[in-house]
């Protein structure tokens, strides 16, 4: 054991990279708090066969909008109650958020696949193909995401694949814009310079010079665009354009609930809570991750 | 979303999130202080959900324009809604010359809102306009099955059909209001629009189309309708049911109706309201592609067809969530329209048997498919559930109704959830020979149905009718053409002030409306 006199390895060298980042991490209340919560919605979501015996499916129609166990006249089986057709409420909770993560996940994915490609692409390059990216980021920003959104799938007709596809497709615009300026930056700077004379491949030079150095960037409007993404969702669904039912959806269960606006308010609160914790959760988190991961920060 | 309709009452608009408890607050509070609608200032606020094309009747589809013509207009026959019996409206007395001639004797000293007198010209106006194809009414059905009228004398009309056409007075009572011949020949439909003249027991005293319609008693009323009592109708348009919910329990508006039935079973529990529940003749529908208009698939057979009967629990949907007056229906008709009967084959709710006939139409495990509707999807919702017990897994496609209706005239939509209301006629013909006689939404192409649809349609003997249709319902049900579903109903909620009984064809009557 070391005395309280002798030198210890922190006060010679100071924190260790690892250490430092890690009080980074865990000082961050936000980044912690939004983690939590995300976690535990994943978790929910993944586990949800054995946080609930219902089926999410079965409709009981003498059993129609039994109240959550706050209210009078609960049903004991059905602790947040149960929806017009009465099927259970935790079930269709749990299930749901199975598709709002599932809805995340995959829309910042196709459209962090398009938007880093042609922002790497135009940030690298530069010269036409650059002209030729920036117009592209310009037609895009030029419409508004939930009209074609709202069109297309009126075309098309709502399902969760057409939903995934045309978020992907809608929200790549800030993926294109963030990557192609950081990769400009970096472009010129020495190392990448180094390894261009060495001789290296464009591809690698992208992929393991480039990428390394942007990919902080890109986690962060990840998270934003996946919040971004569920919230659309919700928006499509609530008006009748998402996901179709019988499919458990919050933007759908907040549909559903509308017309009990006035006398059963639970029924758009409980979804509508869940779907306001989930995309404070995930936007937390991005804003932590920024913080931690940026330049500035890392002292 | 679309609350405009309430852009006059701001406050009430912004109630609209929060919760019973502050409802009732306002409604506490504004009692206590000066009413501002109701018994005092002798007006009845209520609210129309639809934004009316035009409040002539001829140029607009809506129930609201219905409701609003009879109590504008009248037509040459008043059908008593209590007793479903025909009495002279502004015709004194009518017969049947020939099977293809109607005369009309007409009630001398009755005047327009205007002061233009009203006699024989004005009939032959109205029907000659009405039936010129030129013209475009929005509804041709209405009236092209008449061919012209003619003035005898100045009281005295003979109006001839192009076909022999049992309905007609029951036509003449509901659809063809009178207008008055000088008005309507020199402003046509835009003035009759903006500015209606009738001789019905109210008159309009201001409107802003499709927003605003102001309603005064017209005291020189002489016809068969109550002379009506509330001086002043106020309606607004309200889209948003929550909207009229809010404004409902703020005192904004003292009369709605077409109240969802959850919404309405809360509302009976608070003391201010009567809420009244009363049936309707629009019935639900599953229409299935037997004839394959829209390609092969497996509502083709028999079996399966009569699966999807077997297969949902009907009087579950009816108890829990239509409830009221409503009844499961089983033939393709609203039950006390003429010629409609109940002696067809039934499908009671048994999946069991629907899963044999699944399997003997070669579906032992089911099948996949579209499913289309357009109103009511919780009801849709709820038969889609009942359909994947049993292995037809639908997969829900939810249209406007106009989206559904085209693409149901180029044989797509084959399986789907509909409902007709029949336009309040009380005759077969306004549904099941409209659907059944190889028109653009019949998918059942059957000759035999649609031949006996027209012997009935056209013969003017009521056993020859009877005999008709009862064989076209039975062959219907029999091959499960149609599986029809409910009945509707629906709830009326008004202020205790007001005193009012609703009628089963979902027409509201201002002119029978009483102060308490």
């Amino acid at each position: 054991m070391m005395t309280s006199s002798a030198p210890t390895t922190e006060s010679i060298v100071g924190m260790t990279p690892g250490a430092r980042m890690r009080r980074r991490v865990f000082g961050h209340y936000g980044l912690m708090f939004g983690l939590a919560v995300l976690i535990l919605i994943i978790a929910a979501a993944i586990f949800a066969p054995l946080l609930t015996s219902h089926d999410p499916y079965a409709q009981s129609l003498f059993m129609r909008m039994k109240p959550p166990f706050w209210m009078n006249g609960t049903n004991p089986d059905h602790i947040l109650g149960t929806d017009h057709l009465g099927r259970d409420y935790l079930a269709r909770l749990l299930y749901g958020a199975r598709i709002s993560l599932m809805i995340g996940l995959l829309t910042a994915l196709v459209s962090g696949v398009i938007g880093t490609t042609l922002g790497v692409a135009a940030g690298y390059f530069g010269g036409k193909v650059d002209l030729a990216v920036t117009f592209l980021i310009n037609v895009r920003l030029a419409m508004p995401v939930v009209l074609v959104a709202l069109a297309v799938v009126a075309l098309f007709g709502g399902s969760l694949q057409v939903v995934i596809l045309v978020l992907g497709f809608l929200l790549w615009d800030r993926f294109a814009v963030v990557m192609r300026s950081s990769v400009m930056q970096i472009r010129d700077l020495e190392y990448v310079n180094a390894a261009r004379a060495i001789g290296c491949s464009t591809t690698r030079i992208l992929l393991s010079e480039i990428m390394p150095n942007v990919v902080n960037n890109l986690i962060v409007i990840m998270t934003l665009e996946m919040a971004h993404a569920i919230l659309l969702e919700a928006a499509l669904s609530f008006l009748g354009l998402g996901v179709q039912p019988p499919m458990p959806s919050w933007g759908l269960m907040i549909s559903e609930g509308k017309e009990m606006l006035l006398f059963q308010p639970w029924m758009i609160t409980i979804p509508g809570v869940a779907l306001f914790m989930l995309v404070l959760a995930i936007n937390l988190m991005g804003d932590g991750l920024r913080d931690v991961t940026a330049p500035e920060a890392k002292g | 979303m679309s609350t405009e309709g309430s852009a006059s009452k701001p406050i009430v608009n912004e109630m609209k999130p929060f919760l019973r408890a502050s409802a009732f607050a306002l409604v506490t509070a504004l009692s206590c202080g000066q009413a501002f609608a109701g018994k005092a200032d002798d007006t009845v606020h209520t609210a129309f959900t639809k934004e009316l094309e035009s409040v002539d009747f001829y140029y607009q589809s809506a129930r609201e324009g219905t409701i609003l013509s009879r109590h504008i207009w009248d037509g040459l026959v008043y059908r008593d809604p209590k007793t479903g019996e025909y009495s002279g409206n502004l015709a004194e007395s009518w017969t049947w010359v020939d099977d293809m001639t109607l005369e009309f004797k007409l009630r001398e000293g009755i005047t327009f809102h205007n002061g233009e007198p009203f006699d024989a010209d004005d009939v032959v106006h109205t029907i000659t306009f009405i039936t010129d194809p030129e013209n475009k009414v929005v509804t041709p059905s209405y009236s092209n099955w008449m061919k012209s009228a003619e003035k005898i004398d100045q009281y005295t009309v003979r109006i001839h059909t192009e076909r022999p056409f049992p309905a007609a007075l029951e036509y003449l009572s509901s659809l063809i209001p009178i207008y008055p011949n000088e008005y309507y020949a020199e402003g046509g439909p835009t003035a009759m629009g903006l500015k209606p003249v009738g001789t019905g027991p109210y008159m309009v005293e201001s409107l802003e189309p499709g927003k605003h319609y102001v309603l005064k008693k017209f005291d020189g009323y002489k016809g068969p309708k109550t002379k009506a009592e509330i001086g002043t109708i106020d309606i607004r348009t309200i889209p948003d049911i929550n909207t009229q919910m809010a404004e409902l329990l703020s005192g904004g508006i003292d009369f709605v109706w077409g109240v969802p039935t959850d919404q309405a079973e809360q509302l009976t529990t608070m003391d201010q309201f009567v809420v009244a529940n009363e049936a309707t003749m629009r019935i639900g529908y599953i229409t299935m592609d037997a004839a394959a208009r829209g390609g092969e698939n497996p509502f083709t057979k028999k079996e399966v067809r009569q699966a999807v009967g077997y297969a949902i629990d009907r009087q579950a949907i009816v108890d829990n969530l239509l409830k009221g007056s409503s009844e499961v229906v089983h033939a393709a008709c609203y039950p006390t329209q003429f010629g409609c009967t109940d002696d067809v084959m039934k499908y009671e709710y048994n999946p069991e048997k629907a899963k044999e006939l699944l399997a003997a139409a070669g579906y032992p495990n089911g099948f996949e498919t579209e499913f289309y509707a357009y109103r009511n999807r919780p009801y849709a919702e709820a038969m889609m559930a009942y359909l994947a017990d049993v292995g037809i897994k639908a997969n829900l496609n939810y249209l406007k109704y106009s989206a559904l209706r085209d693409l149901q005239k180029n044989g797509g939509g084959g399986f789907g959830f509909l409902t007709w209301g029949s336009n309040s006629l009380g005759d077969m013909s306004a549904i099941t020979s409209l659907f059944f006689e190889m028109g653009d939404q019949d998918f059942a192409r059957d000759e035999e149905v649609s031949n006996w649809l027209k012997e009935g349609d056209t013969s003017v003997k009521d056993e020859v009718r009877l005999e008709a249709y009862g064989k076209a319902l039975k062959k219907i049900a029999e091959e499960a053409y149609w599986i029809p579903t409910f009945s509707y109903n629906a709830n009326y909620v008004f202020t205790k002030e007001v005193d009012y009984k609703p009628t089963p064809d979902e027409i509201v009557r201002f002119f029978d409306m009483k102060w308490n």
